[in-house]
């Protein structure tokens, strides 16, 4: 091959592409995303962008365990054993200080304190606060690093999953997952790099929808958006053969198209053939590495007993946390778990009980089978909703029965592993819980910790999009919260 | 190629071919669930009609690469990935057309497989084949009829996807063997990619 056969072969799309651009598409350049800078990539196969990770990573990969609809934090780590006496008393206006409410109780004509009727116990050598609702997560206390001082700026659930998502209440920007895929890109050559699995809990049936555009890739090229592992009998869309295609006719056909399109590649010199190519060999593990993943034959009883009875259950929680552990074996980068059903407006208690009943055993399950298997040492766990509940009962407070509104200014959550520090609790709010009193955690600040632990600088993974240097972490100064680091 | 694609212009949304389930794991099969499919032409309309539920998109517009509707979007992405690979080959929207292009392939005026390959080429490719991707053709074709010539009941199921009838005049092996070729030239990267 002689140098200009050379060149064209590593330019000719990326030449026709920049020799089409009209004056008015490179004066719009800025606005779009990749358009004003190619990205260079790693010179391996991973597909990450070159100059990444910045530092040395605490975590390669991360399980997200998104609890959505927002679990109250009254009942689960924000212990607030004086609002017992306060209980029935009225909010004073000086802690809600102007704070806007929902439609759901801003008519209401008084906003009663309500007490948790779940008491909480400390646990580990840590002393770590846990209600009694979570005996099995409370197990493993000495591995959580507990922030009870999160705080978002959306009160209503779209705009705020969204916002953890993808840093902005506006859809439309990349998710978490594609950013990390887009940056640090894949760690296993049969999987998707991003993986996403959904359960609905018993606690709320008719819970929140979800949007797909959730784990969406937004601006950044579709390669990088969260695929949906699904619970029957096509986990992946269009995993299987169609009617009357054996895999050995399927492989007869795929070596024709290997033949053909490899012909072309030597016509033209084209490298988007050779990635063809590739994408249907791709294709093609993955029609073995997806049933392998989901075949759960090879799980001893006492792992199965561990994550408890629903894990038999395909599309469950239970399931889909031995599935995440499953996923972390196979190095798929970035794991994320929707629960719907934690919208307690109404009925707390109840709902409350049956959603913790759910998730708590599972939770702890993964945790301590990750623990054991070395993967916490690497793999980042978190566990949260998309905001906090209201102390102040939305509805009737009766002694047994109460329910909570949406209330953005401080709520709880929990990660775990990948250098994250174990047995710590993070942050104060004050006696009502209402506001935080120290060691805030802006959403984006979450992201940037999350970016730090795989060695992501969130300052500095950026793509240029409408005249903004495009980030996961905002606009804002954030920083990630070093002192969790170990 | 399939000779499918309906051109009608305007109308109601219509709703495509699309896995089941996929309302209910999102939106609890809360407004207008579940998915109703469509059936005789509305399966083939231009996509511009597919019913678009902003909480779930069809997973042809997700796959690829279709903007979502949500922020203005200057520049298409263009993406290559295994996921539209096994879309391509697994979803009953191409088997069919597959099986139809078949069809029409068998069913062309110079009878032979080489003249009803080239034929296909040219329809796909708007070019011939050279004679290193006839024969490959060729052969692939001959395989997969020795293979549903032996097993008439794998060809009769290739041949039930999708709605649309089978032309009962063509042999089912021979047919069934010419959708598996039809399948393999739809999914070439000069078919697939708009040079």
């Amino acid at each position: 091959m002689d140098t200009i056969q050379l060149s064209l072969k590593n330019n000719r799309r990326a030449f026709l592409q920049s020799s089409g651009l009209c004056l008015a598409a490179m004066a719009a350049a800025s606005m779009a995303p990749n358009a004003a800078r190619a990205e260079t990539l790693r010179d391996d196969p991973s597909g990450g962008l070159a100059g990444l990770p910045h530092h040395k990573p605490t975590a390669k990969r991360v399980i997200y365990l998104f609890q959505s609809g927002a679990p109250s934090q009254f009942e689960t780590f924000d212990y607030k054993p004086e609002l017992k006496r306060l209980a029935k008393t009225e909010l004073p206006d000086s802690i809600r200080n102007g704070q806007r409410l929902t439609g759901m109780t801003s008519g209401q004509a008084s906003f009663p304190i309500a007490p948790s009727i779940f008491n909480f116990q400390q646990h580990g050598q840590s002393g770590t606060w846990v209600s009694d609702l979570l005996p099995n997560i409370a197990r493993a206390a000495d591995k959580l690093c507990v922030v009870r001082s999160m705080h978002t700026e959306a009160i209503n659930h779209d705009p705020a999953i969204t916002f953890f998502q993808t840093g902005s209440q506006l859809p439309g920007r990349p998710s978490m997952g594609a950013w990390v895929s887009y940056g640090l890109g894949t760690l296993n050559q049969n999987l998707p790099t991003y993986m996403v699995l959904l359960s609905r809990g018993t606690g709320r049936a008719a819970g929140q929808p979800l949007y797909d555009r959730l784990w969406g890739s937004g601006v950044l090229p579709g390669q990088h958006q969260g695929v949906k592992l699904r619970s029957g009998k096509d986990p992946i869309l269009y995993l299987t053969n169609p009617a009357g295609c054996p895999p050995e006719i399927r492989r007869q056909m795929l070596d024709s198209l290997q033949e053909l399109n490899g012909q072309t590649a030597e016509r033209t010199l084209d490298p988007e053939v050779t990635t063809r190519i590739a994408q249907y060999e791709l294709a093609f593990r993955m029609q073995t590495a997806v049933p392998d993943l989901m075949d759960l034959s090879s799980e001893p009883q006492h792992v199965l007993d561990r994550y408890g009875p629903d894990v038999t259950k395909p599309g469950t929680y239970a399931r889909n946390c031995l599935l995440a552990r499953r996923l972390a074996e196979r190095d798929v980068r970035f794991i994320q778990l929707f629960h719907m059903g934690w919208d307690q407006h109404n009925d707390l208690p109840d709902h409350m009980g049956k959603q913790c009943r759910d998730t708590d055993q599972p939770t702890a399950a993964l945790i301590e089978d990750l623990s054991e298997r070395g993967l916490l040492d690497d793999t980042i766990v978190v566990w949260g909703g998309e905001f906090g509940r209201t102390v102040y009962c939305q509805g009737t407070l009766t002694e047994e029965n109460y329910g909570r509104d949406h209330h953005p200014r401080s709520f709880s959550i929990f990660l775990a592993g990948g250098g994250i520090r174990g047995g710590i609790t993070h942050g104060t709010t004050d006696d009502f819980g209402y506001n935080i009193v120290d060691g805030a955690v802006h959403v984006n600040d979450l992201h940037a910790t999350i970016l730090h632990a795989l060695g992501i600088d969130h300052n500095r993974l950026t793509i240029p999009f409408q005249g903004l240097d495009l980030r996961l972490s905002g606009v804002e100064p954030r920083k990630p919260i070093m002192e969790w680091f170990a | 190629m399939g000779d499918l694609l309906v051109e009608k212009t305007g109308g109601p949304s219509v709703f495509p071919y699309q896995p089941d389930g996929l309302w209910e794991e999102l939106a609890g099969g809360a407004n207008n669930g579940p998915y109703q499919q469509s059936s005789g032409e509305d399966l083939y309309r231009r996509s511009l009609y597919t019913y678009r539920k902003r909480t779930v998109s069809h997973p042809t517009t997700s796959t690829f690469d279709a903007p979502a509707w949500e922020i203005c979007n200057i520049k298409r992405a263009r993406t290559n990935t295994p996921l539209q690979s096994l879309a391509l080959l697994n979803d009953t929207t191409y088997v069919e057309a597959a099986r139809k292009f078949a069809e029409r392939i068998l069913s062309h005026e110079e009878s032979g497989i080489e003249s009803q390959l080239k034929f296909a080429f040219r329809v796909a490719l708007s070019r011939l084949p050279t004679e290193r991707e006839l024969n490959n053709l060729t052969a692939g074709y001959n395989r997969y009829l020795e293979f549903y010539k032996t097993n008439q009941e794998v060809a009769s199921q290739l041949l039930a996807n999708g709605e649309s009838p089978t032309n009962a005049e063509l042999s089912p092996d021979a047919l069934a063997a010419m959708t598996s070729t039809a399948l393999v030239i739809m999914n070439l990267d000069e078919t697939i990619t708009k040079e």
